[in-house]
């Protein structure tokens, strides 16, 4: 297919210079990865794009996807790559599956008898030989050496490359379940450490809740204490100390009223378990990587949500290294994750073995079990949640919990998992004062990093569980007591921060109080139970609000618009299957009339901005932060991952800053002096024509009963006229987004970006065209007056949110203990979706995966879990369509409240509320309230 | 000690291939991706469990069944005619798609499937499934068990399954011959 590749054709973008290592990124759909394989992953937009309707007949990639085309990582061998060698060599991972012992090597005398031994083997010895050092952010060691202690299980030890196939899948299936390969040493107990990290949020609201507060983590400070014996050590409680002082003196006050209330509260108080889970993305970690010897240049083809710093911490790993690699190619493929693939370890040993292939391309590619054994996972926690109450009202007045989350063996994103998950467990409510703890503790575990919710997903269920048995102690309606203790726009969180925007999770409520599986829940239990002998009917309900971004998010997008008419869109999003490049695609619409024609993602490309950061955007002191703006180029992040249901808002957003550039400067410009044409001011003269007026219909802008003109028109007539035609951006946002002055074409404009370049047309004058002096031929523009969010804004802990409410009808068999969901109905709150299927999309299967948390999905975290190398689906039971109510489940998306609201993230919260309504819906049916996760038929027997 | 190998000779969604030798050992799954170079046929579990990996074998009777290749030994389809997903759309002589065939066209349409993963595995599912519809046509009533019936052992962790479903119900209903009157 490939034999007559044309090298020339070739379009690898330099990005970057790491650690003196020249960075080149090709990335799926872009021109250079399509001349890599000779065919497009994305459909052209002209099929896809319904001009009429304005919006996408089916994602881009659909037909790539839906006709096995290579787009996963894992579908790419040597052979495909037309510049590498076509022998692939193979390699797989040594693991430890004991944490009590010293390892002591290795037994490979099975297969020397089958001569089945590797044609190298890589350990820790060479590593340490050939400088190779893990990125501080994975610590430890990538491989363990001998004479220590395995510091989690499954700890990978060596590295086992075969030049040829067959005797590689032989030798590893000859290894698989082998307890007698790794040999142990002496006894040394299990390793102990101390804690990730912890994290505390004191919180005192005033008497009126929309008045400043007495103390929060916004206005003082977040709690992280030293530790003395793995155990925290607090500040002394001072009325008038210092903030943290304070905030102990306010938490001693807190716990003083939860111990002795108040005369008419009542304290509640619940310990909350949420399971060890594995991600279970069908796409197994894989990678594919060739370092080329005589060049010193190192391709990696992998998939993953954070290529920027795969492009970034891998250089540098080459550059620390005695390998003297002087260039890096990426390419980022099409993959999934749910976060198992943002900052996973993984893609570190493809390319480190890739060092010792003996200069073959060695593809490393997990099975399941090795999946199972080494991915990350999401964090159990145990959760102590204390809610004080006033019993006639209803209304909550203190909210307290305390929370460890499990790590595992390396910290990876532990402790913002453990403070996120605190800082989103007040769920939908308003608390007058809180006091949340959360710490993330080191295990031997197989390590828990990002996944699907975030630490938000046990939380808020179990709040939502608690809530919910709350009002029945309380005798009140439980979507009544949510209504009265409802956090309202301009209201606080439990850190002190302002949510963005209208409050909808009242919507939802009250659309869940109307409809019939809660209206009817008694007369069809009664029923369903009279029809079904040895069944019990219950109906739950759960409702949450979680957040969307990281709290610092850092994106870079670039939309061009050719002579022709043509959109051409580079963002730096990676695609896992969410839609991201079709809803990319689609945004452009809003300004310019039509979906981008041509879409990059996972571009880390953008040297023509010469943006530059240093210091960690989510700890730095306002006096650096205010010291390193004066830098014009300086931004606190250049690019964050794809994760946290960061795409729709975030990352759409300077696409769409950059979209309604060009239209202001140069489609809009065109328009008008065509409508003005002729004597006396032409057709626009009788009529006020004013820019709010513009309106894109059926492809054509018109405006005040103006002669609608097609994009290829305007298109044409501003490179004429030497409008501005392309812009690149950079956008900031910690909870708010930076904003700077930009003079563009004579008009000074306060635009939220903080990085801007232009392109203009062919007419424009000799200035503006000396102007476009960057490699891509923009105006680097000069910001003015830049504005970044305070640092202090970190303390917010979250401001954007989304609100989603399940209801859930299920039977329980009280013969089997099975949980059958019989019928479901979500309520979502996103804003505007930029394509609705993919959004129901998301909520559909955001569903199912809530329903596997909740009843299915649990692992062991130690010897008998999957760090030993034996776990598969065989014993972890993944959704299938019978298990979601496939036929019967319903959903509805509020409306916009108007087209001018912000597309919001959704992709995670979909997936919560459905939790906790299970369990609520299983006290409903046979009286019991499960506090532990999931609610096996074990454990139902047990209590029937 | 060599590796023990045999001839093994197919066709693979019309084509010859073969015969070629190959290691006794050696699954159908990985003949496909390291041999063939048709990696659309996806490893999921190596269980057999999730049906990534599932393709159609064609039998001389016309009909046509799922068979799952990370399980299934690679000589066991010597001889077999097998279709993969790859084989479903038609083609030119470059290998461009020029039309789907209707169960892909309607999971384009129904924004079945996100990552896409799993779906090969649904297309050769739901192909088996009309075909056999075409033989034995169902009750309407039936249908929707008939469909939940024959897709339910495949895997999708992104979708919750509603889509894919969907799109096959549609295919079959505007279909003539699948469906008959109760």
């Amino acid at each position: 297919m490939l034999a007559d590749f044309d090298p020339s054709r070739r379009q690898f973008l330099k990005t970057s210079m790491v650690a003196g290592v020249g960075v080149y990124v090709a990335n799926l759909g872009s021109p250079a990865f399509a001349a890599l394989f000779e065919e497009g992953i994305l459909a052209p937009t002209d099929a896809a794009w319904d001009a009429e309707a304005a919006r996408m007949r089916f994602r881009l990639d659909g037909v790539s996807k839906v006709t096995g085309a290579k787009v996963f990582a894992r579908d790419i061998r040597a052979r495909d790559m037309p510049h590498w060698p076509d022998r692939q060599s193979h390699a797989f991972i040594l693991r430890t599956t004991r944490c009590d012992r010293t390892y002591e090597g290795f037994d490979l005398a099975r297969l020397e008898a089958e001569d089945l031994l590797p044609d190298r083997v890589v350990t820790a010895q060479d590593l340490e030989r050939d400088g190779i050092v893990v990125p501080e952010f994975y610590g430890p060691d990538l491989l363990l050496a001998t004479g220590q202690t395995p510091s989690y299980l499954g700890y990978p030890v060596a590295i086992l490359i075969y030049h040829d196939f067959a005797r590689y899948s032989i030798a590893k299936n000859r290894l698989k379940f082998k307890q007698d390969v790794i040999r142990y040493g002496q006894e040394t107990g299990y390793p102990q450490r101390d804690p990730y990290g912890t994290f505390r949020y004191i919180r005192v609201g005033n008497d009126d809740a929309y008045q400043p507060d007495v103390y929060s983590a916004l206005q003082e400070t977040v709690l992280t204490p030293d530790y003395r014996k793995r155990h925290p050590i607090w500040p002394e409680a001072l009325r008038s100390g210092s903030d943290a002082e304070t905030a102990m003196y306010h938490a001693g006050r807190i716990e003083e009223q939860l111990a002795s209330p108040p005369e008419g509260w009542v304290v509640f108080e619940r310990e909350y378990y949420s399971q060890y889970t594995d991600h279970f993305a069908m796409e197994a970690d894989n990678s594919n990587c060739w370092y080329d010897r005589s060049s010193g240049a190192m391709h990696v083809v992998c998939g993953t949500q954070s290529p920027a710093e795969l492009a970034s911490w891998m250089p540098e790993l080459l550059a620390k290294s005695r390998f003297a690699s002087k260039r890096f190619f990426l390419h980022p493929a099409y993959t999934v994750g749910y976060g198992s693939k943002d900052a996973s370890v993984f893609p570190y040993y493809g390319l480190v073995a890739a060092l010792y292939a003996d200069g073959h391309p060695v593809r490393l590619a997990n099975d399941r079990y090795e999946q199972f054994q080494a991915t990350m996972k999401r964090h159990p926690f145990s959760m102590r949640h204390r809610i004080a109450v006033e019993r006639d009202s209803g209304k909550f007045q203190i909210f307290k919990l305390v929370l460890d989350a499990n790590g595992g063996g390396r910290a990876n994103y532990s402790n913002s998992v453990a403070f996120v998950g605190a800082t989103a467990a007040q769920g939908i409510y308003y608390f007058p004062s809180s006091d949340l703890t959360a710490q993330a503790n080191y295990s031997r575990m197989p390590e828990a990093g990002s996944y699907r919710g975030y630490g938000t997903l046990q939380t808020m269920s179990a709040t939502e569980m608690m809530i919910d048995e709350l009002a029945a102690e309380l005798g009140i309606d439980p979507i009544e007591l949510r209504l009265r203790n409802l956090l309202k726009a301009g209201m606080k969180n439990t850190q002190g921060a302002i949510p963005a925007g209208a409050s909808r999770a009242g919507e939802v409520l009250h659309r869940a109080r109307r409809h019939p599986l809660w209206t009817e829940r008694e007369q069809r239990k009664q029923a369903y139970e009279a029809a079904h002998p040895g069944k019990r009917y219950g109906v739950g309900f759960g409702c949450v609000q979680k957040d969307f971004g990281h709290g610092a998010e850092g994106v870079f997008s670039e939309v061009e618009l050719t002579p022709e008419g043509r959109i051409r869109l580079r963002n730096i999003g990676a695609e896992m299957g969410t839609g991201y490049a079709t809803g990319q695609a689609a945004v452009c619409a809003a300004w310019l009339g039509r979906a981008a024609d041509e879409i990059g993602t996972a571009e880390t490309e953008w040297s023509d901005m010469q943006m530059e950061s240093s210091g960690n955007p989510y700890i730095m002191a306002q006096d650096e932060q205010d010291r390193l703006a004066r830098n014009p180029r300086w931004t606190p992040l250049l690019m964050q991952a794809s994760s946290a249901s960061n795409s729709a808002y975030y990352f759409s957003f300077p696409t769409i800053e950059a979209a309604r550039i060009i239209f202001r400067h140069g489609l809009w410009p065109a328009a008008l002096e065509y409508w003005s044409r002729g004597i006396g001011g032409g057709q626009a003269a009788p009529y006020v024509v004013r820019e709010q007026e513009a309106r894109w219909v059926d492809g054509k802008l018109t405006a005040s009963g103006m002669e609608p003109l097609s994009l290829e028109f305007l298109a044409r007539r501003a490179h004429e006229m030497g409008g501005v035609t392309a812009a690149m951006a950079h956008a900031f946002n910690r909870w708010a987004w930076a904003t700077a002055e930009y003079e563009i074409d004579g008009q000074r404009e306060n635009l939220p970006l903080d990085g801007l370049a232009l392109k203009y047309g062919a007419g424009a004058d000799s200035q503006k065209r000396r102007s476009m002096t960057s490699p891509r031929g923009y105006h680097l523009l000069d910001r003015a007056n830049v504005h970044y969010p305070p640092t202090q804004r970190n303390n917010a802990g979250v401001t954007y949110y989304s609100a989603c409410g399940t209801l859930v009808a299920l039977a329980v068999d009280t013969g089997s203990g099975e949980v059958e969901v019989l019928d479901h109905h979500t309520i979502l709150e996103c804003g505007n979706p930029i394509v609705p299927e993919l959004v129901s999309g998301q909520l559909q299967g955001g569903v199912a995966m809530g329903i596997g948390h909740a009843l299915f999905e649990d692992m062991p975290l130690y010897e008998d879990g999957p760090g030993n190398g034996t776990w598969n689906i065989n014993r972890y039971r993944i959704p299938r369509a019978k298990d979601v109510a496939v036929w019967r489940q319903t959903s509805e998306i509020l409306p916009p409240l108007s087209d001018s609201d912000p597309h919001k993230g959704m992709a995670e919260v979909v997936m919560i509320p459905v939790i906790p309504a299970i369990a609520n819906g299983v006290a409903h049916a046979i009286g019991h309230r499960f506090t532990r996760l999931p609610i096996t038929p074990d454990k139902i027997l047990e209590v029937l | 000690m060599s590796i023990a190998t045999r001839p093994l000779a197919l066709t693979i969604n019309g084509q010859q291939h073969g015969p070629i030798e190959v290691p006794v050992e050696l699954m159908m799954l990985d003949y496909l991706h390291e041999y063939a170079n048709l990696t659309g046929t996806r490893f999921g579990c190596g269980q057999g469990m999730c049906r990534a990996c599932t393709v159609i074998v064609d039998q001389d009777d016309g009909s046509s069944h799922e068979m799952r290749t990370c399980i299934t030994g690679a000589h066991y389809f010597n001889g077999r005619r097998i279709r993969t997903v790859e084989g479903h759309a038609q083609r030119d002589e470059d290998g461009e798609v020029l039309a789907l065939a209707p169960i892909q066209q309607s999971f384009l349409e129904h924004y079945s499937f996100q990552c896409s993963y799993c779906a090969p595995g649904f297309v050769n599912a739901a192909t088996v499934l009309i075909e056999r519809l075409q033989r034995e046509p169902v009750a309407r009533d039936q249908l929707e068990d008939t469909i939940s019936d024959a897709l339910n052992d495949h895997i999708c962790r992104c979708t919750g399954y509603v889509r894919y479903l969907a799109a096959v119900r549609d295919t079959i209903l505007s279909t003539p011959g699948l469906v008959k009157e109760a």
